[in-house]
């Protein structure tokens, strides 16, 4: 018997002129593990707000068809009803904590359904071990960073004893350590308890070998297809796959482990580096930047130069101090020694990039740019800002504070993109880059930096260890390398640049 | 240490009891000085934006009393005959706004201590069953500070990114994507509260709630001050009667001294007793 069944399910959101879903129909057996996966905005988290109600009882608008989870109608049963049939983890970390610190914030789902204290401490118990949260349980949620955030999210929604476990991009606002181990956990949860899940997520390199079926949601409707076939109808899907397809690979492999049983057939790796390409003006100069926070060491000495035509991908864990020499170089904080040179129009975005966005309108925040920049956004002009998805948000947001700048400056700006947009925002830079703009972005997509820089700096500690072209940066990097890099070693680094 | 709400709970009460009912300048700066030494008992010199947004408050009420009152003797200074501000400024309303303003930093310090001291689970589980949902909403508004706060900062640093201004006049600019951002963070938090199934039923408890000596000493001197302040009173200090405060009364002195208890008990051990809810 299903777990989950979808019937007819169409959704309208209230005054928008199309239904976000029409047509759905689908089912969900226990155990099972399902991709969401499709472009920002094509109703995954719709999707996913179906199965526990919030859709349409919190929401409102218009609902048609039938929706059941564990027998239970969603029309007729409230979300708090629900809430303990699946569990359900929100795309931010903090949206979804009540309490201060992590033992009683796991303990309030239990409290809220009125369980003995013995049988609650039993849950908490056996949930802190699943989760492997141990060491947090006595922690302040503001003390975490966001993967273990993300991490005490998931026991709060375990600890219920849901039978089915929804997840809306569980990673999007994380680095790639915090998102591994998150999708660790989500995988551990699959492995032992066989537990039923659905999850929204654009890392789709790290999942794809372990789900059941991959769900695509295009233009309102969805195809519930078997993992190859759906990876092989285009879409997200992991740069081995692309390279699988090319090379003519069967059965197309999933995962690095699957792919290198076909790897040894194909040829080394050149050693052939390009040299960076110094030929640009010098747009901006760094002379030994440094900058502490309360005496704790953010950017150390920092020294180089930044060059017209140049995207330059900044890349490091979280707390290297990104963030900090951006805002630096932007004049949004005043370095505490050292100098920059350079007299250049630099724009800042940020890695919220909502708070950029306060008009009513997404052509009241365009207003005024030059044509070329409002363009990609014609179909959206009428739109509120903030109702467009969070990939949407960024796209917008970027065009508004980058059309006109020489240096643009930009935080995480491939967070939540689902990969379409990611090459549209490739191709931005790339074109803005051509027309003698500088970049710097720090990012921890590794995938896209590849794809997109031309330079890539390492910071550790609030200093730069190293520099230079992806292939030199990246080729040899045991954390900040492609899935391509991974698989074949050397200094290949994207799947189309493999000769098959 | 003193950890048991009902304790933080009673001594806040009597704390603010002091601050606005003995309004001798003598009582104030004692209970400023008691309070002083359990934020660093509890707090050592972390939260001294409370401080810097009490000591704010407090400078308002002594401007506005100076710059309104035209009551009083003891001449400050004379302005001009300028609409509203002009005319004699004198000492008694500046001690009247002085009296105000100190009052409102003592109750900024005493709630400044709280969040540190009490959890919001103890303090709802505290509350009885119909008080509970009140008692969420409060402590969802008290975790929505910090946020709001960060919120309102990232939203004026990207509005200076647009080249827009950020003085006064922007204030209005500021606040309609800070009431969205606010609004929009209210929905995810009532969406994830009832993914949790708040609001299922009756509610159990899952921490118990510790007790200690020491506890038990807190919550007794705090009454005990309470009760000194609200039967025992001061003299009240009118400023306008007389400028020159009158000594209070060693009752007085010893109310405002027993709110001293948290900074004495934190010297000491404790051994803590559950009792449990569920």
């Amino acid at each position: 018997m299903p777990i989950i069944t979808l019937d007819d399910l169409g959704y309208r959101y209230p005054e928008a002129d199309a239904p976000a879903l029409e047509g759905i129909t689908a089912r969900v057996d226990p155990g099972e593990v399902i991709l969401l996966r499709g472009p920002s905005g094509s109703g995954k988290s719709t999707l996913l707000r179906c199965l526990n109600g919030l859709v349409p009882h919190s929401t409102g608008g218009q609902f048609s068809g039938r929706v059941t989870v564990c027998g239970l109608d969603t029309r007729t049963h409230l979300t708090r009803e629900l809430g303990t049939r699946i569990g359900f983890v929100f795309q931010h970390p903090d949206a979804q904590f009540v309490l201060e610190d992590v033992e009683a914030e796991l303990a309030f789902g239990l409290e809220n359904l009125g369980l003995a204290r013995p049988l609650m401490r039993k849950r908490i118990e056996e949930v802190i071990d699943q989760v492997g949260i141990h060491p947090l349980r006595r922690r302040r949620i503001a003390t975490l960073s966001g993967g273990e955030r993300q991490r005490v999210a998931i026991a709060a929604a375990l600890v219920m004893h849901p039978q089915a476990l929804a997840l809306d991009e569980p990673t999007s606002q994380l680095d790639p350590q915090a998102a591994e181990d998150v999708l660790q956990v989500v995988l551990r949860l699959v492995a032992e308890l066989g537990m039923t899940t659905m999850i929204a997520e654009h890392r789709v390199e790290r999942i794809a070998p372990f789900v059941d079926r991959i769900w695509t949601l295009e233009s309102r409707t969805m195809r519930d297809q078997a993992p190859r076939a759906a990876v092989a109808d285009g879409g997200a899907r992991p740069p081995v796959v692309d390279l699988a397809i090319r090379a003519g690979w069967v059965p197309i492999p999933l995962g690095l482990r699957d792919a290198r049983i076909h790897a040894p057939r194909l040829p080394a790796a050149t050693q052939n580096l390009p040299p960076i390409d110094g030929r640009g003006e010098v747009i901006c100069r760094l002379e030994g930047l440094s900058f502490r926070y309360d005496g704790a060491r953010a950017v150390e000495g920092v020294s180089m130069t930044l060059r017209r035509g140049q995207v330059t991908a900044l890349m490091g864990r979280n707390g290297s101090g990104k963030t900090t020499l951006l805002k630096l170089i932007a004049g949004l904080q005043r370095p505490q020694r050292g100098h920059l040179h350079g007299e250049v129009t630099a724009a800042y975005v940020p890695q919220d990039a909502d708070a950029l966005l306060f008009a009513a309108t997404v052509e009241d925040e365009l207003r005024g740019l030059p044509p070329e920049s409002v363009a990609p956004f014609r179909d959206w002009r009428h739109r509120y800002p903030r109702d467009l998805s969070s990939g949407e948000r960024q796209q917008l947001a970027i065009a508004v504070v980058a059309a006109r700048a020489d240096l643009l400056l930009l935080d995480e700006p491939t967070r939540g993109l689902d990969p379409t947009v990611k090459q549209a925002l490739t191709s931005f830079l790339r074109t803005r880059a051509e027309t003698g703009a500088s970049m710097l972005i720090a990012t921890h997509d590794v995938e896209w930096a590849a794809r997109t820089a031309d330079r890539v700096l390492l910071m550790a500690d609030g200093e730069i260890y190293a520099d230079g072209p992806p292939r030199s940066v990246l080729g040899d990097s045991l954390v900040f390398s492609t899935q391509i890099n991974k698989l074949l070693g050397g200094q290949w680094l994207l799947p189309e640049e493999v000769p098959v | 240490m003193i950890r048991n709400p009902l304790a933080w709970c009673a001594w806040a009460i009597a704390g603010l009891a002091a601050a606005f009912i003995d309004r001798s300048p003598f009582l104030q700066a004692l209970l400023l000085l008691v309070l002083i030494n359990v934020w660093l008992s509890y707090r050592g010199r972390r939260g001294s934006t409370y401080w810097k947004v009490g000591a704010v408050l407090a400078v308002i009420p002594i401007l506005f009393s100076a710059a309104l009152s035209r009551f009083g003797h003891h001449l400050l200074v004379k302005l001009p005959p300028i609409p509203i501000i002009g005319g004699a400024w004198t000492w008694e309303a500046v001690a009247y706004g002085a009296s105000t303003g100190v009052a409102l930093l003592l109750t900024v310090a005493v709630f400044g201590l709280l969040p540190s001291t009490i959890r919001s689970a103890d303090l709802l589980s505290l509350l009885p069953q119909p008080l509970y949902r009140a008692g969420t909403a409060v402590a969802l508004s008290l975790a929505f500070v910090p946020k709001t706060a960060a919120s309102f900062q990232a939203i004026r640093e990207a509005r200076r990114l647009r080249g827009h201004r950020t003085g006064w006049h922007s204030a209005p600019g500021l606040l309609v994507p800070l009431l969205l951002t606010t609004l929009e963070q209210a929905i995810q938090y009532g969406e994830s509260l009832d993914a949790r199934g708040y609001g299922s039923g009756h509610r159990s408890r899952y921490h118990p709630l510790r007790w200690s000596g020491l506890d038990a000493a807190a919550i007794a001197a705090s009454l005990a001050a309470l009760i000194l302040t609200l039967v025992l009173p001061s003299g009240p200090y009118n400023p306008y009667v007389d400028l020159a405060p009158t000594m209070p009364t060693a009752v007085s002195l010893i109310a405002v001294m027993l709110l001293a208890t948290p900074a004495v008990t934190a010297l000491l051990p404790r051994t803590d007793h559950a009792h449990h809810h569920a």
